[in-house]
């Protein structure tokens, strides 16, 4: 027996407008065809809610209450001083830029150089010739196939990087993909990047979500990376979600990881409304490492999700997970993180951290390590704490001299400064340093 | 100079009383030696001197140079010159050494009405300072007291203390964890510092450091009061025939 469902006003919305915007959105026949696949499987599923253990702390259903206008191209007028402005600490990051404004990409704003071994199209151009992909997915890849968010996205994504590093390059340069929201107007971005990392390649990618002064305070973003790091290759993969404002942020990393790869994947959030990180990592080769770690600092009514989901399919995987986020006023963290050790894969090792810090008595941290062995040969383990500023600590500090309020900010960045320690790039975790160093010293003024 | 006139204190959470009536006077210029058996409250006067809120005065006073110092929070006490080097130093993960002495020392300065640092002002003495410590940059350069051996804490310890130019320095158990090249290296540290314009108060449980940093003074703490007080001969007496005089008192 069937049971009709019933649809909410925005899941409702979100079906009617594809079928309006479908014909101007880019690809070919097949494309259009694996696009409303997509929305169908959406239908299907409708917004995740709490009843989908995985949505248990982030009820897209509840929190969602308008499905924004779709944003398709973009002609604002944005100059590249207005893209630096928007990239706040990232602008001192040495890097080749892909400049996406309000999810469309612009050449004239971007900077990537010409290197051999490395090309970078934009997603919408790429559509045109096919369905992009990186490869390898199908058979165990840890993403579930009917996600309504992945599905979203893979319905409506409009533009995005594909960036294919031959066997053996090494990028010298990290790639900045830059999301800038701009516009009075609130709209509905997606976006998707696919990195494709040859044999014992190197490159390390950040992702920027940054919005421009006047932006719009509300907003909607779908994106998702697909990364296929090829075996003995190195990814480092970051994400700067600094995009202010009463913004739904919903990001999906899949990736899969050949034989002795390894991946690093970071996020780091702040100021932004709804987050919503989840992560998809797939062991598909033996001896490959990947560490997925981030930092988040919360305040007002914010809630960032960070979900993670590490298949170890194969033998001799490493994976490590360090999750720090701080909650002041009456922010909510959520930590989930599932990592499943498949019978064959033997001498796994596998450790998950998550942190909490709350600087006042009405936040939340929930955290769900979930660790799922069917091998007998592993070395697993997971933690979690919760935890006030510690007394001691601050009595040190002042003891040495040190106001209490920037003895409060150095602690905090004490916290804070193990996950992004785990950044290897000096550049990327300087930017994402004075990030954090931005939100205490708003916080100071704030209390002063 | 310091005055603790008829102290009393109590652990804030429990309302035990731990200090029952110390009176104690150490004049700038001179180095006292507290010394005591475990439990006797030598600690707690430390950190009641540099202004731990845990701890509650009850009764009595605590002046230097003239001034009381009851009311003041622990960072405006580092401001009047008090250093309390801690007997376990603690450890800041993620936090850079030479960024928390910097902040440390760049907020006394303001405060003391002195221009701060720059960056090159600062390296530069750091660098003299920590070299006759035997603190090397690399080190500096770690998070706080973080993998640190005992030694190197305290040694980390003292250089805190050179670089905040107190005027009033206390050396919680200093000596515990160290071994003897480790005690020479502190103990000149600390004899580099003694001067006309500071007086020193030093805790120790054990006589072996007083061979080294030579107190002008030497007091028994036992039971929250002072029972004697004498020269620095008093602590090899104490070396040969222990504290159980002080403890069945």
């Amino acid at each position: 027996m069937t049971v009709a469902k019933i649809k909410t006003k925005v899941e409702q919305e979100l079906a009617d407008q594809f079928a309006h915007v479908s014909g101007k959105l880019p690809g070919d026949a097949s494309v259009k065809g694996a696009r409303q696949a997509a929305i169908d499987t959406f239908d299907a599923q409708g917004l995740p809610h709490r009843h989908i253990e995985e949505w248990k702390y982030t009820d897209l259903r509840a929190i969602v209450k308008e499905a924004l206008p779709l944003n398709v191209g973009d002609a604002s007028a944005i100059t590249i001083a207005d893209v630096i402005v928007a990239l706040g600490p990232l602008q001192t990051i040495d890097a080749q830029r892909v400049v996406l404004v309000n999810g469309a990409y612009r050449k004239e704003l971007s900077s990537t150089e010409a290197q051999s071994g490395v090309t970078i199209t934009p997603l919408s151009e790429a559509l045109a010739r096919g369905p992009v992909t990186a490869k390898g997915f199908g058979a165990g890849e840890a993403a579930p196939a009917d996600d309504a968010v992945l599905a979203l996205n893979a319905a409506y994504m409009t533009d995005g990087a594909v960036v294919e590093v031959a066997t053996g390059t090494e990028v010298e340069r990290p790639i900045i993909i830059a999301h800038v929201r701009a516009g009075g107007e609130a709209g509905f971005t997606a976006a998707r990047h696919v990195l494709r990392v040859g044999a014992n390649a190197t490159v390390t990618v950040v992702e920027a979500f940054v919005s421009l002064p006047g932006a719009a305070v509300a907003g909607q973003m779908n994106t998702a990376s697909e990364v296929d790091v090829g075996d003995g290759a190195h990814v480092d993969h970051i994400k700067v979600a600094v995009d202010t404002g009463a913004v739904t942020h919903l990001a999906s990393w899949i990736g899969r990881l050949g034989k002795d790869s390894a991946y690093h994947g970071y996020h780091h959030t702040q100021g932004v409304g709804l987050a919503r990180n989840q992560m998809f990592v797939t062991f598909d080769g033996e001896g490959a490492e990947v560490d997925l770690s981030g930092s988040y600092l919360g305040r007002g009514k914010e809630h960032v999700d960070n979900t993670l989901v590490v298949d170890h399919a194969v033998p001799h995987g490493t994976s490590r997970e360090l999750f720090k986020c701080v909650l002041d006023d009456n922010a909510r963290g959520i930590f989930q993180g599932k990592v499943i050790v498949q019978q064959i894969a033997q001498k796994t090792d596998g450790k998950q951290m998550a942190q909490a810090l709350m600087l006042s008595p009405d936040t939340e941290f929930d955290s769900k390590p979930e660790l799922e062995i069917y091998a007998d040969d592993v070395l697993c383990g997971h933690g979690s704490t919760v935890a006030e500023l510690d007394e001691g600590l601050m009595f040190y500090c002042r003891a040495r001299g040190i106001p209490e309020d920037q003895a409060r900010s150095l602690l905090v960045q004490s916290f804070i400064g193990e996950a992004i320690e785990v950044v290897e790039h000096e550049q990327v975790r300087g930017a994402i340093t004075a990030y954090a160093e931005q939100w205490l010293e708003e916080r100071a003024a704030r209390s002063s | 100079m310091l005055e603790i006139k008829n102290l009393h204190a109590r652990i804030e959470e429990d309302k035990k009383e731990i200090l029952k009536g110390i009176n104690l006077t150490i004049p700038t210029g001179e180095v006292h030696a507290i010394m005591g058996p475990n439990g006797s409250g030598k600690s707690t006067l430390a950190y009641i001197l540099a202004g731990r809120d845990d701890y509650e005065v009850t009764e009595g006073d605590i002046l230097w140079n003239g001034e009381s110092i009851l009311e003041m929070n622990p960072e405006e006490r580092a401001i009047a010159g008090v250093f309390l080097a801690f007997q376990y130093p603690m450890e800041i993960p993620g936090v850079a050494g030479l960024t928390f002495l910097r902040t440390a020392v760049n907020a006394v300065r303001k405060k003391r009405g002195k221009e701060e640092f720059t960056t090159p002002e600062f390296l530069k003495v750091v660098k003299g300072r920590a070299a006759s410590l035997k603190i090397n940059m690399e080190m500096l350069k770690r998070p706080v007291n973080v993998g640190f051996s005992g030694g190197e804490k305290k040694r980390s310890e003292i250089l805190q203390m050179a670089m905040l130019e107190p005027t009033l320095c206390v050396l919680d158990e200093t000596d515990s964890g160290l071994d003897i090249d480790a005690l020479r290296i502190v103990a000149d540290g600390v004899n580099a510092l003694r001067g006309p314009d500071r007086a020193m108060c030093v805790i120790t449980h054990y006589q072996r450091l007083l061979e080294y940093i030579v107190p002008d003074k030497v007091h028994v703490l036992a039971h929250g009061k002072i029972q004697k007080t004498g020269g620095k001969e008093l602590a090899h007496e104490l070396e040969k025939s222990g504290y159980a005089e002080f403890e069945a008192a």
